[in-house]
């Protein structure tokens, strides 16, 4: 797969695509259009790195009104959009014009090359984290996990969620239950960096599954401590009436009032000192078959792959 | 000036500037990289700035659980070692703070040393939580000498002379007295509710609804921590218990002769750490 990043152009200027060409076309791959609507095809059709649109005093609404909808769209909104701009032209309220950045025409040779790289850097450092906990989302833990088995580098990989997290959302509604995914995150990021400051990563897969990936050596005493501090923390949460009792009443799936104890932890760790992966979804699935053992023995716990594997070949 | 006019200039108070002699310690503790996020949570348990500082920190909304957490272990844990850190770089000193009320921060450190002794032979589940309140008790005496210097001088002053109780002359003069004022900076920084609620009522504990335990456990050891004349807290009076204080502790004579005889030691380790220059 070739890194290299895919640039729209849609100006109706040949002289100014002709210049935005000749700067960015070592760098990037360039796709111009001369109008917007002929560029939407290509746009969602295949994965363009970033738009860059010609803006002037003729610009018409029907683009302004399709750029927007494109930046309103939530797959679409994640492309940056640059706008150059005529060196007299008024800028409008940011609201109606959704643009990331933008250049005035007199500055495209000096900055142009650097505003765009900027631009998509920035773009990328955003794209994926999860919005509640702000930990890096999926896709950058894909990618992270991914990253480390290419390399052939020896981790452990460690997958987190919560026990009776249903009942306890169902009690004191979701806006509770994400106070205690946004605590959970802080803490295991917290935790891991505290064990481990340079070359750990946490992540944020959604609902109540966090990941981390550490060294082999400290991930068992970190996953122990992170529930140790998850125990100190959790009852906070509830109300004054169920700290003392240590459970709470709720409904069951089946829709029968049944009594819950408070949210634990699990966690199953995987690491590749005995076996190797080389697809990211292995690895995986042996943490979360760790993480099913850790759910059996009830009440917060830890379960590592201990396993000896046999090398074949 | 109107109680309304006085809140919110109270509640416009971003942060508390502690005394010196912590502020010589907190850059020691900070300089060292090798300290813990364990030693640097006791250390902050013994400031009542630090400590209001780092409950603001961890109860704003930035985190996205505020009102929850009172005590310095959770908030510690939740925030981090760099976040904390960063956060008592900004510590400010006010040396007028020292003068204004010399000795409140040992009386305060008393309360909480206090109050933890009360709350562990209570078997209370969190006594962390109840020694924080009881650090944090005074709280409003700090936001009012930090607002209203010279005012505070007078009330003071006027304690002394006409042998007045310092909430009474605050009262004469604000209409309000130390206790609102930390109860509204309390609820302004979004701290949990018991805690605003014990700060408010320690010098009523029967109005507490929720915590009367807590509260009734603040109460005393403010009592017991003046009355042992360690620190100072604005009168040289001490105040009688509360009879519903009374009630709701249950304490027994064998209690309160253990409970004073704890004090004794733990009053003197906490007087070596605001005394001592290392």
């Amino acid at each position: 797969m070739s890194n290299t990043k895919t640039v729209v152009v849609v100006a109706k200027d040949m002289v100014l695509t002709s210049i935005i060409d000749r700067i960015l076309k070592d760098s990037y791959r360039v796709v111009d259009f001369s109008n917007i609507q002929s560029s939407l095809d290509y746009i969602y059709n295949s994965t363009s790195d970033m738009l860059i649109i010609d803006i002037g005093v003729g610009t018409d609404d029907l683009t302004i009104r399709i750029l927007n909808e494109i930046k309103g769209d939530p797959i679409f909104g994640q492309l940056p959009v640059f706008a150059i701009f005529d060196d007299n032209f008024v800028i409008p309220e940011w609201n109606c014009l959704l643009v990331d950045d933008y250049l005035r025409r007199s500055y495209l040779e000096m900055e142009l090359l650097t505003k765009v790289s900027l631009c998509i850097n920035r773009a990328e450092r955003m794209v994926d984290v999860n919005p509640l906990t702000r930990l890096p989302g999926n896709i950058a833990i894909i990618k992270q996990l991914q990253k480390r088995l290419d390399s052939g580098e020896v981790f452990a990989l460690a997958y987190a969620d919560l026990d009776y997290f249903k009942p306890f959302n169902d009690k004191f509604g979701f806006s509770r239950g994400d106070e205690v995914l946004k605590m959970l995150g802080r803490l295991i990021l917290n935790t891991v960096k505290g064990r481990q400051p340079h070359g750990s990563f946490v992540g944020h897969v959604g609902g109540d599954d966090f990941v981390f990936m550490m060294d082999l050596e400290h991930i068992e005493e970190t996953a122990v401590e992170i529930i140790d501090n998850f125990k100190r923390i959790i009852p906070i949460f509830y109300d004054a009436e169920d700290r003392a009792n240590g459970y709470i009443e709720s409904v069951d799936r089946e829709g029968n009032k049944k009594r819950f104890p408070l949210i634990s932890i699990s966690i199953g760790i995987a690491h590749n000192k005995a076996k190797i992966f080389s697809h990211y979804g292995e690895m995986a699935e042996v943490a979360s078959e760790m993480k099913t053992h850790a759910k059996c023995s009830g009440g917060s716990c830890v379960r590592i792959d201990k396993r000896q594997y046999t090398v074949a070949g | 000036m109107d109680v309304q006019a006085l809140r919110s200039q109270i509640e416009r108070i971003d942060t508390l500037p502690t005394i010196p002699s912590v502020l010589r310690k907190l850059l020691l503790i900070i300089e060292n990289p090798k300290v813990s996020l364990n030693e640097i949570g006791s250390f902050i348990s013994n400031d009542l700035v630090l400590t209001s500082r780092v409950l603001k920190v961890v109860n704003s909304p930035i985190y996205g659980f505020p009102g929850r957490v009172s005590s310095i272990s959770q908030a510690l844990i939740l925030l981090g070692l760099n976040v904390v850190r960063g956060m008592l770089l900004g510590v400010s000193v006010f040396e007028a703070m020292q003068k204004t009320m010399l000795g409140l921060w040992e009386h305060s450190l008393g309360c909480a040393v206090t109050a933890r002794i009360i709350a562990k032979r209570k078997d209370l589940k969190e006594p962390e939580e109840v020694s924080v309140a009881a650090l944090l008790h005074d709280i409003g005496k700090v936001v009012l000498g930090l607002k209203f210097p010279d005012e505070y001088k007078k009330i003071m002053s006027d304690a002394e002379t006409k042998e007045n109780f310092i909430f009474d002359a605050e009262k004469n003069h604000f209409n309000i007295n130390h206790a609102d004022a930390g109860a509204w900076i309390a609820q302004r920084w979004n701290f949990p509710r018991s805690l605003v609620e014990i700060i408010e009522y320690h010098h009523k504990p029967h109005l507490s609804k929720n915590v009367p335990v807590q509260t009734a456990i603040v109460h005393l050891s403010d009592i017991l921590v003046r009355a042992k004349g360690f620190g100072f807290a604005g009168d040289n009076f001490v105040p009688a218990i509360n009879s519903s204080a009374w009630q709701s502790l249950d304490l027994s004579e064998t209690d309160v002769k253990e409970i004073l005889k704890e004090m004794e030691d733990s009053l003197s380790q906490a007087e070596d750490f605001l005394l001592s220059d290392e």
